[in-house]
């Protein structure tokens, strides 16, 4: 018996296979080199990509028959989580791609295997994706030439409005260059020298000057058993800075979320700033000690002295790990990276992101560092691997090379049976790390894992509520006047200094923040 | 499609050889595993591949980093603990010179070339300090950054020096791009930093000027088209 999806299924399937697999060279070849020598970091790639062909396919059917994935994109879209442009709209498919590949030149799976999950896996980020993105229209950041505008204006109109204005110079300008830096620094640390800890979204217009919204994630004490107890004075899980830059240019935010800019970021250049927490369980972005310009430079002060300290103790921490426990630590920093789609949803389980499957286990033994750093190169490089490549009159698209990253799916599974449906339920699973024993830090306070369940099944943001839910701004457009919009714009400013109260009425020029 | 009549294990009609030695030697090995296991088996693919019998235990993947390090290879470690958990698999830490010296103009010896990460408007002038492993970090971190330290790091990563990062006066790394995670964060704490150095004739102690005055390279896909760019030079000051 054939494969139960239809011939425009895996039309479409192998479409979105094909255009993330040329993004990825692209990627891969001109956006970052990294390494490190405190993690083996190549080595705990491989062992993410294992662990999310085992496991995305499951975790996310749980997910998506809680809610589904284009809710969650709303959700996303509305409150700060980890859902950004790099953890679904690069890692997401990619992860579970890039282990079926290893897999395949192993000879372990066929390109005719787990067609279920894999037509599954990339309908979700599909719908995901599409949703997060609604208001610029794009799948991805690349599709969209490497910018992201996912805001809409009652939520861009907080964020000029609010931001308080810096000079060359001065006391807030500089506590935020050096909090940034602080707060990087710590991100990549327990994020375990990746970057899904810090993020970004944009670039916006506001008038001559052009503004990014930065992301600090997973700072407090949450899903990282390795941040108890070293996180325990960290006040917020998510910070968001949306920073109003002069003379700047961002040419570019990529999906990795790094972005470039002409001239290159400078922090003199920063003219406004704002601060915000945020997670699933917040109505919007709650602002932090934006009442003035001193309160602000306090808070950053206070915020990037309480990271310094938590930074020293997280490296004495990882300083002294075994190389098995690096490796799972990074191989669940980078597996989990999606977490948040089952926080969202009230289904997440700390076993189902924060254990390595007992398949994924095997291949341990594999992980010394050369040949983790060969396997990687090879598959993300060189396409040297033996499904890769394509026939001899290919032209790959920015690579020019005969070898596609990522493989498609055979059309034979429509007519014969020589395919199977799924890689089969998760395996039980374990971690070399001390389990997690601290409560999560939230919007809502520090909560148990069945207290974070159980609020977010019952948690919906107000402006996702009906008649809100598909307001969106091409209905602002000839609506502005209509009192729902009124409405959906208070829900959006109810915590803003400035703007709170006001409705949809106001253009630009009218907001009281506007420093122009 | 019988398994008599499927081609070789892993092979594909365009498929050609693995780009590495590492990669060629597993893959063979493990490919050699899946056969054998199929042998015999009288099941078809679809009823065997996701059997968890099938999959090659962690005892056969441990025989084939054996089998490899049997010959007297030995593998190229990145993280520090690797080295230090398991020398027996891995090849001595080496100190690599990389550059020639030349005199320069003004009687000190320019020792090396960087990628500039962060263009100053002033050259950048303190005392080489290598850090290269936790234990000299963990003495920094306890006894405080001495002053003037041009750091000589390694690797490109952004967690090795992690806390006492700040404390640097310059960056010497021997590795990555200008967007490393090093990179980045010189830029963002403002601490001049070269990148992909290469150096020689540096030792602990020597008093050193970065050119950190100079643009940062190009590296947008069409400047990599064209071949590097000018780099910062190195000078080891008499």
């Amino acid at each position: 018996m054939p494969t139960r999806h239809s011939y425009v299924d895996l039309l479409e399937t192998n479409m979105l296979i094909r255009q993330s697999s040329d993004v990825n060279w692209w990627l891969c070849h001109y956006r970052t080199v990294q390494e490190s020598a405190l993690f083996p970091v190549p080595a705990y790639m491989m062992l993410s990509y294992l662990n999310a062909y085992y496991r995305y396919p499951e975790l996310l059917r749980k997910i998506d028959a809680a809610m589904p994935a284009e809710e969650i994109g709303d959700r996303a879209r509305e409150t700060c989580t980890t859902l950004m442009s790099t953890p679904v709209g690069w890692c997401l498919h990619n992860f579970y791609l890039l282990g079926r590949e290893y897999l395949m030149d192993l000879g372990l799976v066929r390109a005719t295997d787990a067609v279920d999950d894999l037509v599954f896996v990339v309908d979700f980020w599909k719908r995901f994706m599409l949703a997060y993105h609604r208001s610029d229209a794009h799948l991805t950041t690349g599709s969209f030439g490497n910018r992201s505008q996912a805001f809409t204006e009652r939520q861009l109109q907080v964020f000029e409005s609010d931001a308080i204005p810096t000079a060359p110079g001065d006391r807030l300008q500089t506590a935020v260059a050096q909090f940034m830096a602080t707060a990087s620094q710590y991100a990549l640390l327990a994020h375990c020298e990746s970057r899904p800890g810090i993020q970004n979204e944009g670039p916006y217009r506001v008038g001559g000057n052009e503004m990014m919204i930065r992301f600090f994630l997973n700072l407090a004490e949450g899903d990282y058993p390795w941040l108890d107890g070293v996180a325990g004075s960290v006040p917020h899980g998510n910070l968001v800075i949306p920073i109003v830059m002069r003379d700047t240019h961002f040419t570019l935010l990529d999906d990795w979320s790094m972005f470039e800019s002409e001239p290159a970021y400078d922090p003199a250049n920063v003219a406004a700033v704002g601060l915000y927490t945020s997670d699933y369980l917040a109505e919007g972005f709650v602002p932090i000690g934006m009442s003035s310009a001193d309160e602000l430079a306090d808070t950053f002060e206070d915020l990037r002295e309480i990271l310094r300290a938590a930074t020293a103790d997280l490296w004495k921490v990882i300083a002294g790990w075994t190389r098995d426990q690096m490796l799972d630590a990074g191989a669940l920093t980078y597996y989990a990276i999606v977490r948040d789609l089952a926080h969202i949803a009230g289904v997440y389980d700390q076993e189902d992101w924060f254990t390595l499957d007992v398949r994924a286990q095997r291949f341990k033994p594999l992980m010394n560092d050369e040949y983790a750093r060969d396997a990687l190169g090879e598959m993300l490089g060189y396409l040297s691997y033996s499904h890769q490549a394509s026939h001899e009159y290919t032209m790959a698209r920015y690579s020019e090379s005969t070898s596609h990253m990522e493989s498609l799916i055979p059309y034979s599974v429509l007519t014969d049976d020589e395919f199977t449906a799924t890689s089969g339920p998760i395996q039980p699973g374990w971690s070399s790390l001390p389990p997690k024993t601290a409560l999560w830090t939230t919007t809502q306070g520090r909560l148990t894992q069945d207290e974070l369940n159980e609020r977010a099944r019952k948690f919906r943001p107000q402006v996702l509520t009906e008649p809100y839910r598909f307001l969106d701004d091409e209905w602002v457009k000839t609506h502005w006047t209509d009192p729902r919009a009124d409405e959906l714009y208070r829900l959006t400013q109810q915590h803003s200094r400035t703007l709170a109260g006001r409705g949809a009425g106001l253009r630009r020029a009218d907001l009281p923040g506007v420093k122009e | 499609m019988t398994q008599a009549e499927a081609p070789p294990i892993g092979a594909t009609k365009w498929g050609g050889d693995h780009a590495t030695p590492t990669v060629a030697a597993f893959h063979r090995a493990i490919r050699a595993i899946v056969a054998e296991k199929l042998v015999g088996d009288p099941r078809r693919w679809e009823e065997i591949v996701f059997d968890p019998k099938f999959l090659p235990t962690a005892e056969d993947f441990a025989a084939v980093e054996a089998a490899l390090l049997d010959t007297g290879y030995r593998f190229e470690h990145s993280a520090q603990i690797s080295l230090t958990e398991s020398p027996e698999k891995y090849k001595a830490a080496e100190d690599a010179e990389t550059a020639a010296q030349e005199p320069g103009a003004d009687g000190d010896t320019v020792v090396g070339h960087g990628d500039n990460a962060l263009p100053m408007t002033t050259d950048t002038e303190g005392v080489v300090r290598f850090v290269s492993t936790i234990e000299t970090v963990m003495d920094m971190l306890g006894d405080g950054v001495p002053p003037e330290t041009i750091a000589v790091i390694d690797d490109a990563g952004g967690t090795l020096t992690a806390p006492i990062l700040e404390g640097f006066t310059g960056i010497l790394c021997k590795g990555g791009t200008i967007k490393s995670h090093l990179g980045v964060l010189s830029r963002e704490f403002r601490i001049p930093c070269l990148m992909a150095v290469e150096v020689s004739g540096l030792r602990e102690g020597d008093r050193v000027r970065l050119e950190s005055s100079k643009p940062p390279p190009d590296t947008s896909a069409e400047a990599a088209l064209t071949g590097p760019t000018d780099r910062a030079r190195i000078w080891k000051l008499a």
